[in-house]
């Protein structure tokens, strides 16, 4: 009971507080009796995601690692840098797991598959690495079903659920910003609060009704029902609130700066939800906020064995290995997210991707340069060696 | 060092760690590095563990040490590295990409001095055990330990003190980074079960930032 109304507190918590990490102690969780051949599994120090997968495991006999992500959510660290192969090796070798199983077998979420390169770990401690399912709530299937997955098991999906949580995430921090305008605007806290929060719940949850509309090739930004480039949207619905403003001064005659400043306000607030990157907001589609890093995968076919790893870890399903020919082939490349997991763990360097300009971005560079927040790759810094060649 | 938690904000911008650690300890972290690097002497084997943008490193090849520093931070090892070929000590140091746990390749008892600074506050209760553990392996019997990190203030008062100097910058330190520090977890417990004699320990006022001097049991010197 304690427990369940601890989880249901968490949730709601960490769900209103989504864009914050939330870190957990790091280390070694007993679940049930294992015993010296019990499964491994290893997570995330966000500590919503250890509840969820303490759940799953619940009624087996497993060993829980939680590894340092420092607070994020498995896939957003893995990919932007926060979860690294260094903190996989790190739990490994340090909790004290070495010294209570007989096997060195260990189950990793397949979103981690962006961040952490299973060969580097193996060649580090020795534990070969097993990309378990994408959901916690599909691990008992998988366990239990000899450690296969479905394709539905390596598939990202959106359902209402985390739609809902997705339009709390982002209604819950906007509207902390609209109870700043409280001191000098009173009367419209509220309309500004039931404004964000009906509009975030009807974009996400209408989500089935307008998808088919979405494309996922192209630059798809801003507001999902119209294609305005990124820059332009918010420009226009400027021009149409000064617009409005000037017209309410002209037939009414009362202009006044507080007006003008409530204007603004509830202006900037509209803006800021329709300016909101709502195809990047899915797990389904890529980012349209940046047309010139819309990339796609490409495959070298001279050097693919048709190793699968590709497959294995896609969370799209963008991958079939045609086992005839020894060779990956990309039949559903448009559903292509960009995250770059296929990229990072295909053993032949196969794969890679390439932008709008022809220009490619080389596996050992995803590997090691991690997106930041804004969507872009850190410049690599160059090894002191490097410097001197390019003087000398 | 409740100054500590801005860490945080620094080491999200690698290339300005250095500056601001300077302003944020007003020169104490400096002294306190200076003070342990003059226990490193000439011809030593030194071992730094998180060496970050390369202070401690770089004091001890000044004084003639041979220096391996590790560090899981890509970015700061190549601030570094840059910093030591400026000083022409690349011959005397060798920088890696790892973390605590991927030390199992080095031979044991090869090194005259292991050092760290702010490292072990950001390791887990396991990781700290596990570090002293290699370093007590990898250090010559007699060999020293040398640490200077923030601690947990001892007694209520202090801690509560503590505690509230802190709060407004970590605070300010969340908002700005979602990231926080905490004290390095008992060292002086497990640097003896580790099984290091400390030899001395010096704090601040507050006794929040702690500078150890341990040997490894088993030598003199």
């Amino acid at each position: 009971m304690i427990g369940r109304v601890r989880f249901a507190f968490l949730t709601v918590v960490e769900t209103l507080l989504r864009v914050l990490p939330f870190p957990c102690k790091t280390g070694l969780i007993k679940i049930g009796n294992p015993g010296r051949d019990a499964p491994v599994f290893l997570t995330c120090n966000f500590r919503l995601t250890v509840e969820r997968v303490r759940r799953a495991l619940k009624g087996m006999d497993a060993y829980l690692l939680v590894a340092n992500s420092k607070g994020v959510n498995v896939w957003c660290a893995a990919t932007g840098g926060l979860f690294t192969n260094h903190d996989v090796v790190s739990v490994l070798r340090t909790s004290g797991i070495e010294a209570l199983v007989d096997h060195r077998r260990v189950i990793l979420p397949q979103l981690a598959a962006t961040g952490i390169e299973s060969r580097v770990v193996r060649r580090k401690t020795g534990w070969n690495v097993v990309w378990g399912p994408v959901y916690a709530a599909s691990i008992p299937a998988f366990f239990h079903g000899g450690m296969k997955k479905t394709a539905s098991m390596r598939t990202v999906r959106f359902p209402w659920t985390e739609r809902l949580e997705m339009a709390v995430s982002w209604a819950f921090p906007i509207s902390l910003l609209c109870l700043a305008v409280y001191p000098f605007w009173k009367d419209g806290v509220l309309p500004l609060v039931g404004f964000v929060w009906a509009w975030s719940f009807l974009v996400f949850m209408s989500f089935p009704l307008y998808e088919r509309y979405l494309k996922r090739d192209s630059k798809n930004v801003g507001f999902v029902f119209f294609d305005f480039g990124q820059r332009g949207l918010p420009l226009l619905l400027w021009v149409l609130f000064l617009a409005g403003l000037a017209g309410w001064s002209l037939t009414k005659g009362d202009f006044s700066w507080p007006l003008a400043l409530r204007w603004g306000i509830g202006s900037l607030v509209v803006v800021l939800i329709f300016g909101l990157d709502l195809t990047g907001s899915t797990p389904l589609y890529k980012s349209g906020l940046h047309e010139d890093r819309l990339l796609r995968i490409v495959l070298d076919t001279g050097l693919c064995k048709g190793a699968a790893d590709c497959e294995r870890v896609c969370p799209v399903d963008v991958f079939e290995v045609d086992s005839a020919r020894r060779m990956a082939t990309l039949p559903r490349q448009d559903q292509c997210v960009q995250c770059g997991a296929c990229i990072v763990q295909c053993p032949l360097d196969a794969l890679r991707f390439r932008g709008p300009k022809g220009d490619e971005v080389l596996p050992e560079t995803v590997r090691r340069f991690k997106l930041n927040l804004i969507g872009t790759r850190k410049a690599p810094p160059r090894p002191a060696e490097e410097e001197h060649d390019r003087s000398g | 060092m409740s100054t500590y938690v801005l860490m945080r904000i620094l080491e999200s911008a690698p290339g300005r760690y250095d500056l601001g650690m300077r302003i944020l300890t007003l020169g104490r972290l400096d002294r306190a590095y200076d003070r342990l690097a003059g226990r490193i002497g000439q011809g030593h084997r030194v071992l730094d563990i998180g060496c970050g943008t390369g202070a401690l490193t770089l004091r001890a090849a000044r004084r003639g040490a041979t220096v391996k520093g590790i560090d899981i931070n890509a970015e700061m090892l190549e601030i570094a590295r840059r910093r030591i070929s400026a000083a022409g000590l690349g011959e005397r140091v060798e920088l890696s990409e790892a973390g605590v746990a991927e030390l199992d390749g080095e031979e044991a008892q090869q090194y005259d001095v292991v050092m760290s600074g702010l490292c072990f506050s950001e390791l887990s209760d396991d990781e700290t055990a596990y570090a002293l553990k290699e370093a007590a392996r990898l250090l010559r019997p007699g060999g020293l330990l040398l640490l200077a990190d923030e601690i947990r203030p001892r007694g209520f008062l202090r801690r509560s003190m503590h505690w509230l100097a802190r709060l407004p910058l970590a605070a300010l330190t969340y908002a700005v980074t979602q990231q926080t520090t905490r004290a390095a977890v008992d060292l002086p417990g497990n640097m003896a079960r580790a099984g290091f004699t400390i030899l001395s320990l010096r704090t601040n006022l507050l006794g929040s930032f702690g500078e150890f001097v341990a040997q490894k049991q088993g030598g003199d010197s």
